[in-house]
């Protein structure tokens, strides 16, 4: 990727808030294509956000885990809620259950993204459909300092149809992440929290990991490059 | 930071001990620093052996195995399913862990920092306490009294599938109502009530719509002071219109109907009014078996069964006592004794329909009495729900000539009771230990040769036909033919070691229950593979121990494992915590064996480990202990080290 080849021959800027260069600087030490999948931490996360119209909503909660080694480790957890002054669309507090007033101990948005940026670091990013989630954080961050992301992503839709070898598009609805949950014995408590969420897909993660293992792909190049059916 | 996920290790884990015994701040703080692992399977989590790690865990989800390495081979103690908790060991000792605990599906597995639950112990000696009993060897003597109650503390769920008050529709279905035309004649509606011993007949008219009821009330009141003739139609007496209740009535219902109208019977019909037809009647006598509480009077009804049909519901309603008395927690020694009660009369009205059957055939009852024996679980008085007959039949002795008639009677009528045993619901006995086959229907004399012979000339199968012969208990007929074969028992045994040696080795016979350290051994292969045989591995092996001990003591007639080691408590005081733990543990497994035998429709006898709840769990571990000492005690009373 040229922006690491860049970031790593000129280091990072000095006018970027120290947040942004630690994060910068912790690719040094990125996992390489060869990383055997043991060895590489994913960051698997979910936001909850006012809607899905990414110009216009915003993120309510950040939940995400680490995976490394085939484990969680729960004390590595981040689960931020986000103070909006933004009054919710409706449909959106029926689907997480999180109204405006009941976020009283929450962080505001550049909060939230900066707590989030300071625990992904270089990992690799993991969510179910994280594209979004992902688009949600750069909208964010763009808007504090013009900046995105840099790190590799994963989509855990994604890796269930290559475990299925079925393309996303033939079996309509399979890649919803209950019905994955309930395929993999996944155990699913209360839905739609960002971090409960986030928590289910890296266990589904693992799963899906084990199962792709098993066809030999045993790096992160492997998880990385293959095909992609969505 | 919020606590969202914790919070979803927490009301996990809060579910099973010992974590339901933390405070919910400290299992808050474990929630917290859980390690949540996938695990495939194949893999070994730890090896016996292994130095103790730092972790305790417990399933999620999945299956893992502990396994004891025995020269070479690996053994499956237990299998961890979910809520599961192993490899506990380093949390208690630094020892090295004492099983492998290896992973047979896929799995999730919460590993819990030692470190954290340390605090826990320090702070909560009620988990220390817990950890100890349960998973340390040697300590679970002490679990006693405190408890016995316990093993049923989620009894609150199973009270929910509940006894509806509404028993009655399927009481009345199975009972045809008696019913007559208005023509009838009150002579003959007589005649039809008495012969189906009932106290009352609905009048119905063609469309079988009830018009009337006559009662044995009515008989006495009208036609019994010579007010009505004896000749006259039923419609001269009977009342009317009828009290009609629909078919879906409870019980509260039909004693307000009955209050209301101030009558004893209420006839039901398909819609509940007299416009449909009749499908039974209820009395208030019915009720008052419905309400049941009372086992007298189902004794009393079975007297009025005429076929295998109506004793089967008698069953089946005994069947309703027995669950709520299981539940209510009664005690074991009374719910046994209800019970026997109730079977031993079921089994005396079959045979004495049998035996009326066998007069209508023509078939002259001979000479010589006889006392039919029930053998096995029926014999001890420990047959709760129903399982196979266990049965013979001693007849007194008679001159040679009349021998062959004498037997070829008793055999005839032992098919007709078996046959129509297995109707009312206690199965055929596969190994056929009934009193119809002829080697288990003979005369005192020939059963005195029989046990002579067991005892004199003991083999394995000897021994084997002891097990079960040894528990008889006479249930009808001339008992006292029952006791002089004990008598002689008695009398011949005197001096016998060799055959008590036999016997108390038989007893060690049964695979045991637990391991070494306490875990449940599962059947490995097999139709009940990863099933627990409750009744081989836990209930022979004390009721064997029970037996040959009471022989040996000579104490006839207390046939009940656990009313035998009260009474060996009392003849042995060395012994007598021993035996009353023994006692205890039989009554929880029995309860036990009761319980999911209810649950599953069946014998109670397999069932898989995780379908109990984590306390059944436990203490059911717990009342395993008695029955590995009690095969030492065996083992050093009888020098079975010589005869092995």
């Amino acid at each position: 990727m040229i922006f690491e080849w860049v970031a790593k021959l000129m280091g990072p800027s000095p006018d970027y808030p120290e947040f942004w260069r630690d994060y910068l600087l912790s690719f040094d030490e990125a996992s390489k294509k060869k990383t055997p999948i043991e060895k590489v931490c994913f960051v698997v996360l979910d936001t909850e956000t006012t809607g899905l119209d990414i110009k216009k909503d915003r993120i309510l909660s950040i939940g995400a885990v680490k995976v490394q080694n085939w484990q969680i480790d729960l004390s590595q957890r981040l689960d931020c809620y986000v103070q909006q002054s933004y009054s919710p669309v409706r449909e959106t507090v029926a689907v997480h259950g999180i109204l405006p007033g009941a976020n009283g101990n929450g962080v505001d948005e550049i909060e939230a993204v900066k707590h989030f940026v300071e625990y992904c670091h270089n990992s690799v990013l993991v969510g179910h459909h994280v594209a979004f989630d992902i688009t949600m954080i750069n909208q964010v961050l763009k808007g504090m300092i013009g900046q995105k992301l840099a790190n590799k992503r994963l989509d855990t839709a994604t890796l269930a149809s290559r475990v299925s070898e079925k393309k996303a598009y033939e079996q309509p609805g399979t890649f919803g992440l209950d019905t994955l949950c309930k395929l993999y014995n996944v155990p699913m408590s209360d839905r739609h929290t960002a971090a409960g969420d986030a928590f289910i897909t890296a266990m589904l993660l693992m799963k899906l990991l084990a199962r792709l293992k098993k066809r030999g792909v045993r790096t992160l190049g492997g998880l990385l490059n293959g095909p992609s059916f969505s | 930071m919020e606590n969202t996920i914790p919070r979803r290790v927490y009301d996990f884990l809060k579910e099973f001990p010992p974590f339901n015994l933390l405070s919910p701040d400290m299992l808050m703080r474990i929630s917290e620093r859980v390690l949540v692992q996938y695990r495939q399977p194949d893999e070994v989590i730890f090896q016996q052996g292994d130095a103790p790690g730092s972790h305790i865990y417990i399933v999620r989800e999945g299956a893992v195995h502990l396994l004891l390495e025995q020269n070479g081979q690996p053994v499956l103690v237990e299998q961890c399913d979910e809520g599961d908790v192993f490899g506990i060991r380093p949390l208690l000792a630094s020892e090295s862990y004492a099983l492998t605990a290896q992973v047979v599906e896929e799995s999730l597995i919460y590993a819990i920092d030692v470190k954290g639950f340390r605090e826990a112990l320090e702070n909560n000696p009620k988990v220390a306490f817990y950890l100890a009993r349960t998973y340390a060897a040697g300590v679970g003597k002490k679990y006693r009294r405190e408890s016995k109650s316990m093993l049923f503390l989620d009894q609150d769920k199973s009270m929910e599938a509940g006894f509806p008050l509404v028993e009655i529709q399927s009481l009345e279905k199975s009972k045809d109502p008696v019913t007559c035309l208005p023509d009838t004649l009150i002579r003959e509606a007589a005649g039809i009530m008495s012969r189906h011993h009932v106290g009352s007949v609905i009048v119905v008219n063609k469309e079988r719509q009830p018009v009337g009821i006559v009662t044995d009330k009515d008989l006495r009141a009208k036609v019994a002071t010579g007010l009505v003739s004896l000749d006259k139609p039923v419609t001269e007496i009977m009342s009317s219109p009828v009290i009609t209740v629909g078919p879906n009535i409870t019980v509260a219902d039909v004693q307000i109907e009955m209050v209301k109208n101030r009558i004893n019977h209420l006839c039901i019909t398909e819609d509940g009014t007299d416009g449909t037809s009749v499908m039974g009647v209820l009395s208030e006598h019915d009720l008052m078996v419905v309400q049941g509480n009372n086992p007298a009077l189902l004794i009393r009804e079975v007297r009025r069964c005429r076929d295998g049909k109506a004793l089967r519901h008698i069953r089946e309603r005994a069947e309703g006592l027995l669950k709520k008395y299981i539940y209510q927690e009664v005690a074991i020694a009374f719910i046994a004794t209800v019970m026997s009660e109730i079977n031993d009369e079921l089994i005396s009205q079959t045979i004495r329909l049998c035996q009326e059957e066998m007069d209508k055939e023509g078939h002259e009852r001979p000479g010589a009495e006889f006392c039919w024996i029930a053998l096995g679980s029926e014999g001890r008085q420990e047959q709760l729900l129903r399982t196979d007959q266990d049965n013979a039949l001693i007849f007194e002795d008679v001159p040679e000539e009349e021998y062959k008639p004498t037997k070829d009677y008793f055999l005839r009528l032992a098919e007709k009771v078996t046959r129509m045993l297995n109707d009312v619901g206690y199965e055929y006995c596969p190994g056929d230990m009934m009193a119809s086959n002829p080697s288990w229907c003979l005369s005192l004399e020939e059963w005195k040769g029989q046990f002579s012979k067991w005892i004199f000339e003991p083999s394995p199968k000897a021994v084997m036909f002891c097990t079960i012969f040894f528990d008889y208990r006479p249930i009808f007929g001339k008992k006292e033919l029952s006791f002089q074969l004990t008598e002689h028992i008695f009398k011949i045994i005197e001096g016998q070691e060799i055959f008590l040696g036999f016997l108390a080795k038989d007893a060690l016979q049964n695979p045991p229950p637990l391991t070494f350290f306490r875990n449940f051994v599962v059947e490995n292969s097999g139709e009940h593979k990863h099933e627990f045989d409750i009744k081989a591995r836990a209930m022979m092996p004390l009721a064997d121990a029970a037996r040959v001990l009471i022989l040996d003591a000579k104490v006839g007639k207390i046939n009940n494992t656990f009313r035998r080691f009260e009474k060996l408590a009392e003849l042995e005081p060395a012994n007598q915590e021993l035996y009353e733990l023994a006692a205890d543990a039989y009554e929880i497994l029995m309860r036990y064996r009761a319980l999911q035998g209810l649950r599953n429709k069946d014998s109670g006898r397999f069932f898989n480990p995780s379908e109990l709840s984590k306390m059944e769990r436990v203490n059911l571990r717990n009342c395993f202990q008695p029955i590995k000492e009690l095969q030492s005690l065996l083992s050093t009373r009888y020098q079975l080290a010589y005869l092995r």
